[in-house]
């Protein structure tokens, strides 16, 4: 016979992994990554080949030789192309005559009219070292990037030139001068169990990086999974009235930490598929070797916790509720708990010893996610601050479950209104 | 013998208002049991105080022998009024997960199923989705989720109500066949007159408070033969400023008064007035006495 909270375990276990929802979250993964590298890809492929016509106002008179010389040269790479990747810029020189702000005016007229895509005035200054003149780019596209860079290097080059050979001093000289020496990151040396020295090998962003990030995704992924799917079951038991069969049956508590169990059961499902398709994927490009067994344990421990913490959030939410709309209205503060290692990861992986980080890691619902980082994220924090984030947290699991015991015992048979904030924590005080 | 429920001057208080105020009451083994009362009188909150899902605020309840709010679980079942399935759960699969909480083993389970199943006309549901089920189907199944556990106290809130004719009769059949198996029946109703035919026992709760409790017999012995149903040709207008008339029942084809007084000498002032086919002095039907009790001027009485 059956444990009743095993019976429950299973019952909602192979309720979700049969809903729709699982095999949401299932695919959800690999379909955003495979997703973002196909808009990458598409984006890249599918570039923007319009012509780009602008006009020229060069007070200078020497700058747009050079610059139509370089659009030439552009254009003709452009062309050489197959398929073409990139716009042809094709500049035309014009000028002034009469009220500078009428031919302004004009100018932009053209632009509207789509004549012209931008138009670009040169001050007779800009060759001046000591000028402050400043070249005027107008267009009515000031979120197309490409062309007004392109038309500030192409001038910004040819006015260094001409300064240098202003100033008698060999361009390129001064660049072989300056050439700038790069530097390659490597690990550390170290010595083997004979004493022999092995070298530093090169930093491997692959390792250091994305191994450590894909294993916090995974973990988020797996609770976003799991957890939230506790709000709908206690909602729909509520609405239902199965809570009342159910609690005729067993005890609030059994009831809920059942529910949980199935939950967790779900999200440790989940990561399972991601981790082992993670590592085929991994030891396909070479890889194999980068997550060990500790790794995996750090894992599943922050799993837990967080599968834990988030689902007594959830199952509080549903308990205090009577309906899914109910439920929206409290949703928020969950879901931005839920978000804040999402909204923070990347603060984290820059400077993982930073005080925000450790701050961060050290806050217990953002705990599983950032400490996970951090401890995969080379060298790793100081074991005192895994230890004191780890107290901290299961401190705050075991906390967080005992209430969601208490409010759940209360919440699960009330109708009408949503308990509120207040009647939640005198539920949690009463005995 | 130990009642299959005893409760000893139990309350109940929501936000200070006594929903169920100092009840007594004792549901005798092997018996049918029918609580009767109007909407928001503290029924189902009785009844939930029985299956520990709602602890009393005062008084004790024993179930099967236990006070405790576990002991007897397994061998209690509940069917609350309105749905309790999951709808996308297959009918198989519910009924297996319902009665696995009353502790019992698939291997258990199945054959009781099965029988019931059959019992109940359901042969072939098991792989159905309970969300493709109607009302009637539903409510059967919720009643085998009830029974698979073959419970020794049955706890059925409004079991019959929105049920056609044909279902009615075949949950009626079923309830008589388990209560015929040994297990103690209570069970809440508006219907009155399923209450006088199927219940040992009645109990009627109004305003928190037990107003009647006893057999059919029992209760209408309390009331007297003060009941009179008649068939006239001049209809209820021939009723009209007659003596001793305290209240008319109007079916349309047939009256139903209370009198007050000899009946003899109302049927003498009657056939003066109109041609009488029909005459009974009856006891009050279950149906009179809970008017009375509940009507404005009745209730001002408890």
């Amino acid at each position: 016979m059956k444990n009743k909270t095993v019976v429950i375990a299973t019952s909602e276990f192979t309720t979700l992994v049969r809903s729709k929802a699982f095999i949401l979250g299932l695919l959800m993964m690999p379909l955003f990554s495979a997703l973002a590298i196909g808009v990458q890809k598409f984006t890249k492929d599918a570039t923007d080949i319009k012509d780009r016509p602008f006009a020229v106002i060069d007070r200078t008179g020497v700058l747009y030789g050079p610059l139509q010389a370089a659009a030439d040269e552009w254009n003709a790479g452009v062309r050489a192309a197959a398929p073409q990747i990139a716009p042809r810029f094709l500049p035309s020189q014009t000028s002034f005559a009469g009220d500078d702000q009428q031919a302004r005016a004009a100018l932009s007229d053209r632009v509207r009219r789509e004549e012209l895509y931008a138009f670009v005035e040169i001050p007779a200054g800009v060759l001046d070292p000591a000028s402050n003149a400043e070249i005027r780019y107008y267009s009515n596209h000031p979120a197309y990037r490409p062309l007004p860079t392109w038309i500030q290097n192409t001038i910004n080059r040819e006015i260094v030139n001409r300064r240098f050979r202003d100033a008698a001093v060999d361009r390129a000289l001064v660049t072989r001068l300056t050439r700038r020496v790069d530097m390659s990151e490597l690990g550390l040396f170290a010595r083997d169990t004979s004493g022999a020295i092995r070298a530093a090998a090169p930093v491997d962003k692959i390792r250091t990086i994305a191994i450590p990030v894909a294993m916090m995704m995974i973990l988020l992924f797996s609770v976003m999974s799991g957890a939230p799917q506790l709000l709908n079951s206690v909602i729909e038991e509520k609405m239902s009235r199965i809570s009342e069969v159910l609690i005729g049956s067993v005890t609030p508590f059994e009831l809920m930490m059942g529910k949980l169990a199935g939950s967790i059961a779900v999200s440790v499902l989940l990561a399972s598929v991601y981790v082992v398709g993670g590592l085929a994927v991994a030891r396909r490009f070479g890889y194999g070797d980068v997550v060990h067994g500790v790794d995996i344990a750090w894992l599943l421990l922050f799993l837990l916790m967080a599968s834990f913490m988030f689902g007594s959030v959830f199952i509080t939410i549903g308990a205090a509720c009577s309906d899914l709309k109910d439920a929206q209205g409290m949703m928020p503060p969950a879901m931005l708990l839920l978000m804040l290692p999402w909204l923070t990861w990347f603060a984290v992986l820059n400077a993982p010893d930073s005080p925000i980080a450790i701050g961060l890691s050290m806050f217990p619902t953002a705990t599983p996610f950032l400490m996970l980082l951090r401890i995969m994220l080379p060298p790793g924090p100081p074991a005192w601050q895994i230890a004191v984030s780890v107290a901290i947290t299961a401190t705050a699991t075991v906390a967080m479950v005992y209430a969601a015991g208490k409010i759940f015992r209360t919440g699960l048979l009330m109708q009408g209104k949503p308990a509120s904030f207040v009647e939640m924590w005198r539920w949690v005080r009463a005995s | 013998m130990h009642p299959a429920i005893r409760l000893a001057d139990v309350t109940k208080r929501f936000s200070g208002t006594p929903a169920v105020d100092g009840l007594t009451l004792d549901v005798p083994q092997g018996s049918i049991y029918g609580f009767i009362g109007p909407n928001g009188s503290g029924k189902t909150t009785t009844l939930r105080m029985i299956m520990h899902i709602l602890l009393p605020d005062a008084g004790r309840i024993e179930v099967l022998g236990s006070t405790g709010n576990t002991a007897a679980r397994d061998r209690v079942s509940y069917l609350p009024e309105e749905r309790g399935l999951y709808k996308k759960m297959t009918v198989r699969r519910l009924l297996r997960y319902y009665g696995q909480l009353k502790s019992r083993t698939i291997a258990q389970l199945d054959p009781v199923i099965d029988d019931w199943m059959t019992r109940l006309g359901m042969e072939g549901w098991g792989d159905r989705k309970i969300e493709t089920l109607s009302k009637g189907m539903s409510q059967k199944v919720q009643f085998v989720g009830a029974v698979v556990n073959q419970p020794e106290l049955l706890i059925l809130d409004e079991p019959f109500s929105g049920l056609d004719p044909v279902n009615a009769e075949s949950l009626k059949d079923a309830v008589l066949e388990i209560r015929r198996r040994g297990t103690t029946v209570v069970f809440s109703t508006h219907d009155m007159s399923t209450a006088e035919r199927m219940c040992d026992r009645i109990f009627m709760i109004f305003r928190g408070r037990k107003v009647l409790d006893g057999t059919l017999e029992d209760i209408q012995a309390q009331y007297g033969f003060d009941t009179v149903r008649l068939r006239t040709a001049g209809g209820a207008a021939a009723l009209t400023g007659m003596a001793g008339v305290q209240s008319v029942n109007d079916y349309g084809q047939m009256q139903e008064i209370r009198l007050a007084g000899d009946a003899q000498r109302f049927l003498q002032d009657l056939t003066s007035r109109t041609t009488v086919y029909h005459f009974e002095i009856a006891r009050p039907s279950l149906h009179d006495i809970f008017v009375r009790i509940a009507r404005p001027e009745g209730a001002a009485a408890v």
